[in-house]
Parts: C-alpha cells; sequence; structure tokens
C-alpha cells in the first residue's frame, strides 16, 4: 500500500506531484483520503470515464458541498467561506445539465477553433514584443517576462480590458489562486480577490449592457440580455474568464520551456523543424506537466468503481498529471517525447466541460515555443533549484530564470 | 432537393463535449464511449450541419459532399 504520508499538500507532492500520485495510480487508483475525506482517481481510463459521464459527478461542489473547507482554514474566517462559496456558485463551471449546457452555449461559439486561428497573428506579434524587450539582456525570468505577460495582454484584449489594468487586473488574478492552496488564513487575500474584480467588472459590464461590442464581456453579457445569466453571474463569470484565460497558459508556458530545457535532445529536434513539430509539441507539453493537476466533483449517486462504493455526495478529485502518466495510456510515459501521436492527453480534461480555452492555449503554446527556438536556439535554465507555488489545482512555478548567448 | 452530406467524427479527436449533440439531436448522438457518432446526415439542414461543426471544440466533425466528394468543412 501507500507508504508516502497520504496528504496532497505537502512540499514533497507540490515540488514532485508524480511520485505521490503515480505510486497512488500503481497501489490504489480509487484511493480514500481519510485526511481530507475525499476520493483521489489516478488512472487515465477511469478519469476519461468520469469527465464523460457528467450526470454522475456534480460540478456544483461550492454550492452542494456541506463540509468545512480543506485544509482547514481559521475559525474566525468561516463567514469569508461563505462569502467564497457563493462567489464560486455562480461560475458557470460550477453548474450542471441543463442550466450548464444553456451557460455554456453563450461562450461556447466565441472560443471555436476557427475563431481562435484568427488570434494567432496577434499571438506572434505579441511575443515577438515580449522576446524584443528582453533579447540584449541574454537572460530573463520566463514567468514574469513572457509567459505572464503573453496570456494577460492576450485575454485583455479578447475581453476589452484597457491596457493600462492589465497589471491591476493580474495583482487580482494572483489573490484568487489562494482558492486552491493550503494556508489557514487564505480567506483573506482570496475574498479580497473576489471583492477586487468585482468592483473592477462591474463598470465595464454595464457598459456593454448599453454598447455591447466585439469583445467577450459583451458575450458574457448577452447572456443576462437572454435571462441565462443574473447580474452577480454576469460579474463572477468575466472575472473567472480573466483568471482562467491567462492563468493556466502561463503554467504551459512556464512547465513546457522548462520540459524543453530538461531534455536537450528533444529541443535540438524541435529546432530542426519548429513549424513542423509545433502541434505535437505543444501536446506533449500539455500531457508531460500538465497546468492543472487536479479537478474535484461531487458524486450524485452511489457509483462502484474499481471495487470501491463512492457514495452519493462524496467528494472526488482527479488528478490530470497522473492520468496524462498513466503506462496504460501512453508508451513510456515518463518520457518527454515531442513526436507522440496519438497523444490523448486529458490536460483539458474530456466531456461537456473539456476546457472552453484549449485551442487559445494551444495556439499561444505553439507560438512562444516556435519563437524561441527560433530566436534563443542556446537557450538553457539559469538555476539549481525551482520552487512551484503550493496548489492542489495548477502545477506553478514562481519562476523560470533562463538564459542564453 | 437538398444534396446529400457525408459527415462523420474523429474518434481520435472527440471528447465528447456533445455541444453537437446539443444543437443537432437529429444528426450527432454520444455512443456507449460518450463519443459523438453522425446518425443521420439528412437530419438537419446542410447549414445547421456546418455550424455544428465550426462549434465542435477539438475539430473532430468532417463534412464532405457525398456525390462529389468535395470537403465542406473543415
Amino acid at each position: 500500500m501507500v507508504t508516502l504520508p497520504d496528504d496532497m499538500f505537502t512540499a514533497d507532492v507540490m515540488a514532485n506531484p508524480y511520485a505521490y500520485y503515480g505510486s497512488l495510480r500503481e497501489a490504489d487508483p480509487v484511493h480514500w483520503n481519510e485526511l481530507y475525506d475525499l476520493w483521489v482517481i489516478t488512472r487515465h481510463d477511469d478519469v476519461v470515464w468520469m469527465t464523460r459521464h457528467h450526470e454522475l459527478f456534480s460540478n456544483a461542489v461550492f454550492r452542494n458541498d456541506p463540509r468545512a473547507a480543506y485544509p482547514a482554514i481559521d475559525e474566525s474566517d468561516l463567514g469569508l467561506y461563505e462569502y467564497v462559496r457563493d462567489y464560486q456558485a455562480d461560475q458557470f463551471i460550477q453548474h450542471d445539465r441543463p442550466e450548464h449546457l444553456e451557460m455554456r452555449k453563450i461562450v461556447h461559439t466565441y472560443f471555436t477553433p476557427r475563431a481562435m486561428e484568427t488570434w494567432r497573428p496577434f499571438v506572434q506579434k505579441a511575443v515577438q514584443e515580449l522576446l524584443d524587450a528582453v533579447e540584449d539582456h541574454g537572460h530573463m525570468d520566463v514567468m514574469k517576462d513572457l509567459a505572464t505577460p503573453l496570456p494577460v495582454l492576450v485575454i485583455a484584449q479578447m475581453m476589452g480590458v484597457p491596457p493600462a489594468d492589465r497589471s491591476h487586473v493580474r495583482k487580482l488574478a494572483e489573490k484568487l489562486l489562494y482558492i486552491a492552496r493550503g494556508e489557514h488564513d487564505r480567506m483573506k487575500p482570496l475574498t479580497e480577490g473576489m471583492q477586487g474584480m468585482i468592483d473592477y467588472v462591474s463598470p465595464l459590464v454595464e457598459e456593454r449592457l448599453v454598447n455591447p461590442g466585439d469583445d467577450f464581456i459583451s458575450v458574457l453579457a448577452s447572456g443576462e440580455k437572454k435571462g441565462v445569466f443574473t447580474r452577480h453571474q454576469v460579474l463572477v463569470n468575466t472575472s473567472l474568464l480573466l483568471l482562467a484565460g491567462h492563468e493556466t497558459t502561463i503554467n504551459l508556458l512556464c512547465n513546457g520551456t522548462l520540459a524543453f530545457m530538461r531534455h536537450p535532445e528533444q529541443w535540438a529536434l524541435f529546432k530542426q523543424d519548429r513549424e513542423g513539430l509545433a502541434q505535437r509539441a505543444t501536446e506533449e507539453c500539455l500531457r508531460y506537466d500538465p497546468p492543472v493537476k487536479s479537478l474535484q466533483r461531487l458524486a450524485t449517486r452511489d457509483v462502484d468503481l474499481r471495487g470501491k462504493t463512492m457514495r452519493k455526495d462524496d467528494r472526488i478529485r482527479w488528478f490530470i498529471s497522473s492520468a496524462n502518466r498513466d503506462p496504460e495510456a501512453f508508451v513510456d510515459p515518463e518520457r518527454f517525447d515531442i513526436t507522440r501521436d496519438p497523444n490523448p492527453h486529458v490536460a483539458f480534461g474530456s466531456g461537456v466541460h473539456h476546457c472552453l480555452g484549449a485551442t487559445l492555449a494551444r495556439v499561444e503554446g505553439q507560438e512562444v515555443f516556435k519563437a524561441l527556438a527560433e530566436r534563443f536556439p542556446s537557450l538553457h535554465v539559469e538555476t539549481e533549484t525551482l520552487e512551484y507555488q503550493p496548489s492542489i489545482t495548477f502545477r506553478s512555478l514562481k519562476s523560470l530564470p533562463v538564459a542564453w548567448s | 432537393m437538398a444534396r446529400p452530406l457525408r459527415v462523420w467524427v474523429d474518434h481520435h479527436r472527440c471528447v465528447g463535449n456533445a455541444m453537437c449533440e446539443a444543437l443537432l439531436p437529429a444528426v450527432f448522438r454520444l455512443n456507449a464511449n460518450r463519443q459523438s457518432e453522425a446518425i443521420d446526415p439528412a437530419g438537419d439542414a446542410e447549414a445547421k450541419i456546418l455550424e455544428a461543426a465550426e462549434n465542435c471544440p477539438v475539430s473532430a466533425i468532417f463534412v464532405e459532399d457525398a456525390q462529389t466528394g468535395t470537403r465542406l468543412f473543415p
């Protein structure tokens, strides 16, 4: 059985989730975690099956989970946690069908693969400008200088957020990331971020309701006019898309760059045929070190899986990081192989909740990796030690210093 | 008389997002693996089928003119 301490929030598991979840996948793939009162799912086939049986596993976690926050929070912050629950519950991703379908329809068409392709030239230009700014320095922090500003710039442009406001939006987003962390006093920064987002997006939404444009806030606001969203839902989902539209891509760009740097033979291969390999290489970055490690659901009824019974209302967390390294689904899964094809990774999930922004993330990943290989072929990591944010959801480096000659 | 279409779903790509089934239940239906099948390419108007194909988030739906083989989507 599992010999490691059964705690997903330890420093060891944050530094290397693959050892812990990999050992669970082999020993006990449908695992009851006593400490946090939830099921931990780690096999690829189980994650795919569960994502595609949305009627058995509810997304309305914050609305319907009566249990306390985990890890435990300060008792004085229980009121703040109620605010967090009300806020989160209005996100469209925290809904099930039929409501989820009506909400998703409002936003879905904006993000079609063809529509996102039209953003590729904008992404290319933005990447070149960011690399121009650091080229003469000979070094940069990928996180600070490239991976963060690029997706923030793109989603801000889509949503019609003025350039001057981008750093404010990013600061609020950093507070929202406390949702997935373990500090006992995390409710204060988290609720500050939530209220700050509501305050920031309210006038933008009000303006778009009166003067709709072709930006994405206008799309969300149209959901209120159609009676699908309440005003609070428009505000919360505008904030959600501002956050989700960049935080995940940040991690794709950093984790992918790191994977290339740690596998020089793959970097060399990529440099020989950037255009030809960009698509498959980006998929492999998404598989090998995915931006989102895990997602949570609630069982809607008793469900039997691998000899265990998950009871109605039980909490369930499935681990993309583990599913993407499952030897039953991938040949030589620990190997970073940018020619891997097919590559049925679940970095974007699957089923009705499959990531809305998947194509946009792919475009940004492809363009960044191509541009780095073209302009900084001698790129290498400049540090021995890497630190990750202590998040159960996001696989997020604190910084990634690199240099070139 | 509408021209006959050939419509199919690439199951290496399909992630069971099910937007096609939600939009055109007469044309697309999820199978036991929760992946989409084109059950009736004549089940709705050509323009609607092309719109459903465009709304597939992973570009898994393909549409052809059944008589000429001309690719209509993507």
